[in-house]
């Protein structure tokens, strides 16, 4: 549109840059000591830093512990499961580690960081460290797989550490607990995991399918993992800074539907005695920043490891918006929170129909129709009444049209965003056309997980991925 | 190698390749998929029916002159039965708007559609000239935008017209969600990807371009001969949007579908009911009639700035505070005509169009 845009535009609403540093130089929670550290735009002192930081930790976390929320938490913390901690290696899952240490396991020592005066009960029976390695697909990069071990021994001895690899997705031999939760495995792979991994990788259209592609491989096998150790929590170490960026990174991919489920979420699935479990996911820090998260790390002495992280670079829109969102924080600093908590304000339209067989969130139904519309890729979208241009003859087309689209087929059963990971071409198109493409695990079961339960048979599953990947450019 | 043929027809040479798609098609199917896209946008909305009156948006600037073709188009090819318009506003931007007024003027001619042009200064008193006098060139956005927004109002009034159809491409919708998202303005997040936008006083709002790529508006107006101005503001726009609109152009090209994708995101969520209690509701303003939060619209609010030497009070809450704290308006400022809400139902009122030479 004309000019400025936006004939919207006001004045309460427009960004103005603010200072990024107060005047005062004294800490706002004591009044007393010099400020070590500004947290939005207030100055804190070292000693009033860690307080706070799990003040904001505890106040996310505690109030979904217990099963019943309104359950009074006075009463008591007691989980229904045992607690699984994702550990990426990165900054925020190994704070959110020390956390729950300093937290939940080691209250009669006292320890910088400690804020466990009364003395709280670990409120799991157990509690799981999952680290999910990616190395087999980061080309040269090293397995951090036994510096992270190291970091959660040094931590804690009552923690018990699980190594997952992103290829067990494709290892129908190694998941049997995949199976106990999920049933039957419909068809048998000849490949070895790691290949069928790389192929299934190599088979999508873009960087930013990929990324998200590994994104949503990690968070099942997070999930199944959770299932796996009985736990009813899984925790999860995204700061305020990585919530905002996976939020906007989400909602540029089309996943504005599971707005909510990138803050918080509930994983509902089976148990062997066909019981349903849930898994809430939770992530303690989303009230911290990133910065904030260095902070404690440096002065609590945590050796990060740090994490793999698959990027496309330009061509990868989650690597586009870290980029987008680390630029603005410098000059815009309250972006981050804001993004969160206009987010918070979201909620979804109309019921949640099912749960998308990908990335096992909630999925609208009808979106393929509402593409269709929107962007007429084939003559045999177009409705009756709509006028084709002289020549082309629909007649003689009408032979080689693609058959009507099965409404049992996997694309019904994705979500938005995952249809569109699958389908999606950039415009240098990385096209290879695949006829066959290895899949996960889980969706090689009977979606026993689907709430619709559908029966999804291997062949239906090929033919529609098979048409995903025709080029028809060429 | 064979000259590739076109994904659509499989017939002609593809020659161009789609950016909304990346499909490489013919010039003719890319003419039918770029308006059959905008007649579903419009179908399926529902947003005219046999007999409306529709003024269309004309800046002179690509999005409209390319929207005053294709209504023409469509409602002649699907028979809608509309009565089409041409609205213009003149800001009164030296050397902007007299070129592209040029290209409504000739399209009021080349399509007969009738042409009001309704002037900042005839409405308000005031052109963003004498506003970036005053103000400078920091905020002066706001004042245009609010400006427009009511100014495109009461033309389509004098018009009457049932419905005003703006050019607000895909590109600009992606955006503002962004936009939104960032600044945390939930109520307009809430509406930014409605399609149609119709508040008790004002008159219906839509944008039939909602799916349209900016690039290929482009396109088109190129293969069709359609020629039209710049009309990127010379008084330049705020940073902080400028950021988003450079990030949303990178997400396209890293993934054409990406403006799509943050509509369908769009439209996907909305404010949950226990936000969307706290939020002020919508009354009149007391002094021109025109939809508002408070109880002096925005327009009012930044004009009685303006009058009395302080376009601070219309910006700021606290200037607001001091410039009220020195008491009433003093009766000789400016202000604007009291807003008739239109009447639904049509009355055909007598308006003074410039009419077309020949009809
Ligand atoms: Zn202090
Ligand atoms: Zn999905
Ligand atoms: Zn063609
Ligand atoms: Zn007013």
């Amino acid at each position: 549109m004309a000019s400025c845009g936006n004939p919207d535009v006001e004045a309460d609403a427009s960004m103005t840059k603010r200072p990024k540093y107060d005047r005062n130089k004294t800490c706002v929670k004591c009044k007393l000591q010099t400020g070590n550290i500004v947290i939005r735009h207030a100055v804190y002192c070292k000693d009033c830093f860690f307080p706070l930081m799990s003040l904001r930790f505890r106040r996310t976390l505690e109030p979904h512990i217990n099963p019943n929320p309104q359950q009074h938490r006075r009463k008591g913390l007691k989980a229904s499961g045992n607690l699984l901690i994702g550990l990426s290696g990165g900054l925020g899952s190994s704070v959110l580690l020390d956390l729950i240490q300093k937290t939940y396991l080691s209250p009669r020592e006292r320890q910088q960081g400690d804020q466990n005066p009364n003395g709280i009960t670990c409120p799991w029976s157990k509690i799981f460290v999952v680290y999910v390695d990616i190395s087999g697909i980061m080309i040269g990069a090293p397995d951090k797989s036994s510096p992270v071990e190291q970091f959660v021994k040094r931590h804690s001895t009552t923690m018990e550490y699980i190594r997952v690899k992103l290829e067990d997705a494709f290892d129908q031999t190694r998941s049997p607990g995949l199976r106990k939760i999920l049933l039957k495995v419909l068809s048998s792979s000849t490949c070895s995991p790691l290949v069928s991994l790389k192929t299934y990788i190599e088979s999508l259209p873009t960087q930013t399918a990929i990324s998200s592609a590994i994104q949503a491989l990690i968070r099942v096998l997070l999930l199944h993992t959770a299932a796996l150790t009985h736990s009813s929590h899984l925790l999860l170490g995204t700061s305020l800074t990585s919530l905002s960026i996976s939020l906007i990174s989400s909602i540029s991919q089309g996943g504005g539907y599971s707005i909510r489920e990138e803050t918080q979420e509930e994983w509902t699935y089976r148990n062997q005695d066909n019981i349903e479990q849930i898994v809430r996911v939770i992530r303690p820090l989303c009230d911290v920043g990133m910065k904030e998260c260095a902070f404690w790390a440096w002065w609590c002495g945590l050796k990060v490891v740090g994490k793999h992280r698959y990027s496309g670079g330009r061509q990868d829109i989650g690597a586009l918006t870290r980029d987008f969102i680390m630029g603005l924080e410098k000059d815009y600093p309250s972006t981050v929170s804001t993004i969160a908590r206009t987010c918070n304000k979201l909620t979804t339209k109309g019921g949640t129909s099912m749960k998308c067989l990908i990335c096992q969130r909630p999925a609208q139904s009808g979106t393929q129709d509402w593409k269709q519309n929107i962007s007429i890729r084939s003559y045999s979208d177009i409705n009756p009444e709509d006028v084709p241009p002289g020549h082309v003859n629909l007649a003689s087309r009408a032979s080689d049209d693609l058959p009507p689209s099965n409404p049992h087929s996997i694309a019904s059963s994705m979500c938005y965003a995952c249809h569109t990971s699958w389908t999606s071409k950039s415009i240098r198109g990385r096209i290879t056309k695949q006829t066959d493409i290895p899949l996960p695990v889980w969706l090689k079961i009977s979606s026993s997980i689907s709430e619709e339960r559908r029966q999804i048979t291997m062949e239906s599953m090929r033919n529609t991925i098979d048409d995903f990947l025709l080029d028809s450019d060429s | 190698m064979p000259p590739k043929l076109c994904a659509l027809c499989e017939a002609a040479k593809a020659t161009l390749r789609r950016p909304k798609t990346g499909q490489q098609i013919c010039r003719e199917c890319f003419f039918f998929v770029f308006e059959t896209e905008i007649h579903h946008t419009i179908t399926e909305a529902k947003l005219f029916k046999p007999g409306d009156r529709v003024a269309i948006g004309a800046s002179g600037g690509k999005d409209s002159t390319v929207l005053a073709y294709v209504m023409k188009t469509l409602n002649e090819r699907y028979q809608y039965g509309l009565e089409l318009f041409l609205l213009s506003i003149d800001e009164g931007i030296t050397g902007y708007r007299d070129d592209s007024l040029e290209t409504v003027k000739r399209n009021q001619q080349q399509y007969g559609m009738p042409l009001k042009i309704l002037s900042y200064d005839e409405l308000y008193g005031w052109t963003m000239d004498s506003i970036v006098a005053q103000v400078g060139r920091k905020n002066n956005c706001t004042f245009c935008g609010v400006f427009r927004r009511q100014a495109l109002d009461r033309g389509a009034a004098t018009l009457g017209v049932d419905h005003i159809v703006t050019g607000h491409n895909a590109d600009d919708i992606a955006e503002t969600v962004l936009m939104n998202i960032m600044r945390g303005d939930i109520a307009r997040l809430g509406r930014c990807t409605a399609i149609c936008t119709e508040g008790e006083d004002t008159i219906k709002r839509s944008k039939p371009f909602k799916y349209a790529y900016e690039k290929e508006i482009v396109m088109y107006a190129y293969f069709k001969k359609l020629d039209y101005f710049s009309t990127e503001c010379i008084y330049s726009p705020d940073a902080y949007r400028g950021h988003a609109r450079a990030f949303l152009k990178d997400l396209e090209a890293a993934r054409p579908s990406a403006i799509i994708d943050i509509i369908h995101s769009g439209e996907a969520f909305e404010v949950k009911d226990e936000v969307k209690a706290s939020q002020r509701v919508q009354r009149t303003c007391q002094r021109c009639g025109y939809m508002s939060s408070n109880p002096l619209c925005k327009a009012c609010t930044l004009l009685e700035g303006l009058e009395r030497g302080s376009a601070e009070s219309g910006l700021t809450d606290r200037a607001r505070k001091k410039l009220e704290a020195e008491g009433p308006a003093p009766d000789n400022v400016r202000t604007i005509p009291f807003f008739n809400k239109p009447v639904t139902g049509n009355p055909r009122v007598s308006i003074a169009v410039e009419i077309p030479p020949g009809q």
